[in-house]
């Protein structure tokens, strides 16, 4: 239950055999491949156009299930949402992927016609816009462009203000009061005005110098007709572009029904991609082809026995060699597995470490169980947990999350039982408005609202094991590795230290008796003489050891201290989820009359526990990681490693069965 | 009814109005951020939600502590009691860490929090690393509910109400 151990894994095999060896690895899924070195007689394969090409196709499936979410969306409950893989043999998956060409070209079209739809929208739109500035002129009986007649000079086009006719008549005849002219104001508005001013030809230049020092604009676009013949022409076009949207619309819609097919043709082409992006690593000539990787040790047996009997191949399975970074595959438990992905979102196990996630996992559910502390939030989370691994198909991540969640949440059912709190204390809140009765308190151990100074005593101890358990892994690990020394010289003098100095700093909040603070004193002074003493030791002279021992004691002083009391989160995250259910409870019963404060604390009680249980979730969820990351694996905890990514059958919407 | 009174309500409005302005403030930063990500990637909702609870929580601290008090000095469900304006000063003070380091606290946290968008943005896997960033402002809101809290409560024990 660890970190599994790695070997090196090489072969050869005949060229007629090598498309199928390669497929054959994959849907075994526990060979990572890499780069066969090229010589001058091995080339490694050139795989990038076909790579790029499945890239192509990928995409334009995955483009054509975005269009049909838009055009023909899936009706699908919130629950199936969480639905993972239809199960497909693999026989059915021979046979589906016989007719994928035609699918594609679905894809294609239903891509196409989705470009035409938004290309419709855009020009619909232009039009819209064009007729929308045409739309004031439409009551102008002649041509934009009318220039007037043999005798006449007619002007048309707009001042950026607003006149009436009145006003227009005037403005004209103060700029030039010699002229006879007729004009006609054919809209107006408060920053435009659209006018039509006829005058004698022989004065269209007088008039025309008046007009422009009036701010006289001519229209950029002129019709030729009425106005009005332009504006139908738009309407129309608009409404042909509306028509076709319409069916094609309607058309995508009739593609719903291929939405399966599609995802199938995604799920084909990516798994294709993956092993063509695999193929890039292998070697090859006319005759063979080479290829290395990486595979767990547990399964190697087995693998080579069954390449060497179903291809014409030869394997070769050695140690890798010590300075070699192999990539890191965790296999746990359900218990231990199921914060892999909190430890994984940290960093994975580097070449030294060894896997956290048993000792973690088991001070994982205490930790979230001590901070949600609320037994009834804890009963939902274990019945909604429940109802998921039974109810739905869970991708294999999800399942070690619903697992995470599941433990998670009976262990707050435990603590919130010990601590009394079940929805905050709406029994006693029931009780009291409905029955009369003053129920005591629930809680198997105590309030921690009413002794916070216990709660925050228990939660430092809960912290001192937590910390101490990680540097029991340290402890191991320097044992295993052979550095016995310094083992004991890094672990054991905290110990003395934190042990000591615990009963000394509880005695300020609370009463310890005599015989354990000077218990205390003496395990504390036998542990700072330690870390002055040894903390030094890689130094070689005299004054660099004390100094070093010296500093190390503020180290590990301050250090500890400081992790210690950010545990004291425990309490106010536990304080937080109670108060707040209580206020819940307490807002729920604000009405009078015993059948309206029924109905409203029902509401109420809903509503609200239901924020407070997503709230606290959040927020318990991080604070717990927090302690993992921070305190506890910066006791032992390196990270830094790689995770073993073979080349698999890695699919979306179907999961494979093999048969 | 007195000054002392006066002064310990004046206590809670302020941690409840100081924790919540904070969050308000970083709650809406961080929504920003998430509405300008969602606006290219919808699919990402879920992440940059969980981004942005992350400040609202010292609203919820700072009305925490108001409720705590409250209840206390028996303004919520009960009668008053009478407190000489130096035990009302003295739960006004108790406040204070709440109001002061939860309003802080919120503001840097989502900026933090609003960074961590653009984490989500390009490399929505490492998620995790953005709430942890977050989540180390959020411990000195934590120690400002703590220590506000155990006030209120000691100075209960001491007052004698």
């Amino acid at each position: 239950m660890a970190k599994l151990k790695m070997k090196r894994f090489e072969a050869v095999c005949a060229i007629e055999d090598s498309r199928d060896l390669v497929d054959w690895l994959q849907r075994c899924g526990f060979v990572e491949l890499s780069e066969f070195e090229e010589d001058d007689r091995l080339a490694r394969l050139s795989v990038g156009t076909s790579v790029s090409q499945f890239e192509k196709i990928l995409s334009a499936a995955e483009s054509a299930l975005k269009n049909l979410d838009k055009y023909a969306p899936e009706k699908k409950s919130f629950l199936e949402s969480f639905n993972y893989g239809v199960e497909i043999s693999s026989k059915e998956y021979e046979e589906r992927s016989e007719n994928i060409d035609g699918i594609i070209s679905k894809c294609i079209k239903i891509n196409s016609t989705a470009k035409k739809i938004d290309e419709n929208k855009a020009a619909a739109a232009r039009y819209r816009a064009l007729s929308d500035q045409l739309e004031p002129w439409l009551a102008l009986d002649v041509p934009m462009q009318f220039r007037g007649t043999g005798s006449t000079a007619a002007f048309i086009g707009s001042f950026q203000k607003e006149y009436d006719i009145d006003g227009l008549t005037l403005a004209i005849g103060a700029e030039e009061p010699e002229i006879d002219f007729y004009a006609e104001v054919v809209f107006s508005s408060r920053d435009q005005t659209g006018v039509f001013v006829l005058c004698a030809k022989d004065d269209a230049q007088k008039m025309e110098s008046a007009l422009r020092s009036l701010g006289f604009v001519k229209p950029s676009d002129p019709t030729r007709h009425r106005p009005e013949i332009r504006f139908e022409r738009y309407q129309k076009q608009i409404s042909t572009l509306e028509d076709e949207i319409y069916e094609h619309t309607q058309n995508l819609a009739d593609y719903g029904n291929l939405r399966r097919d599609i995802e199938f043709a995604a799920d084909y082409f990516s798994v294709k991609r993956d092993k063509y992006k695999a193929l890039a690593n292998i070697a090859a000539n006319d005759k063979l082809i080479a290829l290395k990787g990486f595979l767990p040790e547990r399964k190697a047996a087995k693998l080579v026995e069954k390449i060497e009997k179903k291809f014409i191949a030869a394997v070769a399975v050695t140690e890798p060699s010590d300075d070699e970074e192999t990539p890191v595959l965790l296999k746990n438990g359900r218990f231990g597995g199921a914060v892999e992905s909190v430890t994984e979102m940290y960093s994975i196990p580097g070449k030294d470490d060894v896997d956290p996630n048993p000792v973690m996992a088991f001070f994982y559910y205490i930790l979230f169980g001590i901070m949600l502390s609320d037994a009834g939030y804890g009963v939902v989370m274990v019945v909604a947990m429940l109802f998921a691994k039974s109810k739905l198909r869970l991708s294999s991540g999800m399942k070690k999350a619903t697992d995470m969640f599941l433990y998670c949440g009976i262990s707050t059912v435990f603590w919130g039982a010990m601590f009394g709190s079940w929805f905050g204390d709406i029994a006693q809140v029931v009780a009291l408005q409905f029955f009369g009765r003053e129920l005591p308190s629930l809680a198997l151990w105590f309030e921690p609202v009413d002794d916070p100074m216990k709660m925050m005593l228990f939660s430092f101890l809960i912290g001192i094991v937590h910390l101490f358990a990680g540097l029991a892994v340290k402890f191991s690990m320097l044992w295993k590795s052979g550095q016995r020394l310094a083992a004991f010289f890094d672990v054991i003098p905290v110990y003395l230290l934190v042990m000591g100095a615990a009963p000394l700093g509880a005695g300020i909040i609370t009463e310890i008796s005599p015989a354990i603070s000077a218990a205390g004193k003496y395990l504390a002074i036998a542990g700072v003489a330690l870390i002055v003493l040894t903390s030094g030791r890689s130094s070689k002279n005299i004054f660099g050891k004390l100094g070093g021992g010296l500093y190390g004691l503020y180290n590990i002083g301050a250090g500890y201290l400081g992790d210690i009391l950010s545990y004291s989160r425990l309490l106010a995250l536990g304080l937080s989820t109670g108060v707040i259910a209580s206020v819940i409870n307490l807002l729920g019963t604000m009405a009078s009359g015993t059948f309206l404060k029924a109905v409203m604390l029902i509401f109420v009680f809903i509503f609200g526990h239901t924020v407070n249980i997503a709230i606290n979730l959040i927020g318990t969820y991080v604070h717990t990681n927090r302690l993992q990351y921070v305190e506890f694996f910066s006791k032992f905890y390196e990270g830094g490693g790689r995770a073993f990514t073979p080349l698999k059958v890695n699919t979306k919407y179907y999961s494979i069965k093999e048969d | 009814m007195g000054t002392g009174l006066t002064l310990a309500i004046l206590g809670a409005a302020a941690a409840a109005a100081f924790g919540g302005i904070g969050s308000a403030i970083g709650v809406g930063m961080v929504g920003q951020a998430g509405a300008g990500l969602v606006s290219e990637d919808p699919s990402k909702f879920g992440k940059a939600l969980i981004l942005q609870i992350l400040p609202g929580t010292q609203g919820l601290y700072g009305f925490l502590t108001a409720f705590l008090l409250l209840v206390r000095i028996g303004v919520i469900g009960g009668d008053a009691v009478e407190l000489t304006t130096l035990e009302g000063l003295m739960y006004f003070e108790a406040c204070l860490p709440m109001a002061i380091g939860g309003f802080i606290s919120a503001i840097w946290q989502a900026k933090v929090s609003a960074s961590g968008i653009g984490i989500i943005a390009k490399k929505p896997d490492e998620s995790g690393k953005a709430i942890t960033f977050a989540a180390m402002v959020e411990t000195y809101a934590v120690l400002s509910l703590l220590i506000s809290v155990l006030a209120i409560f000691s100075i209960s024990g001491i007052v004698g109400k």
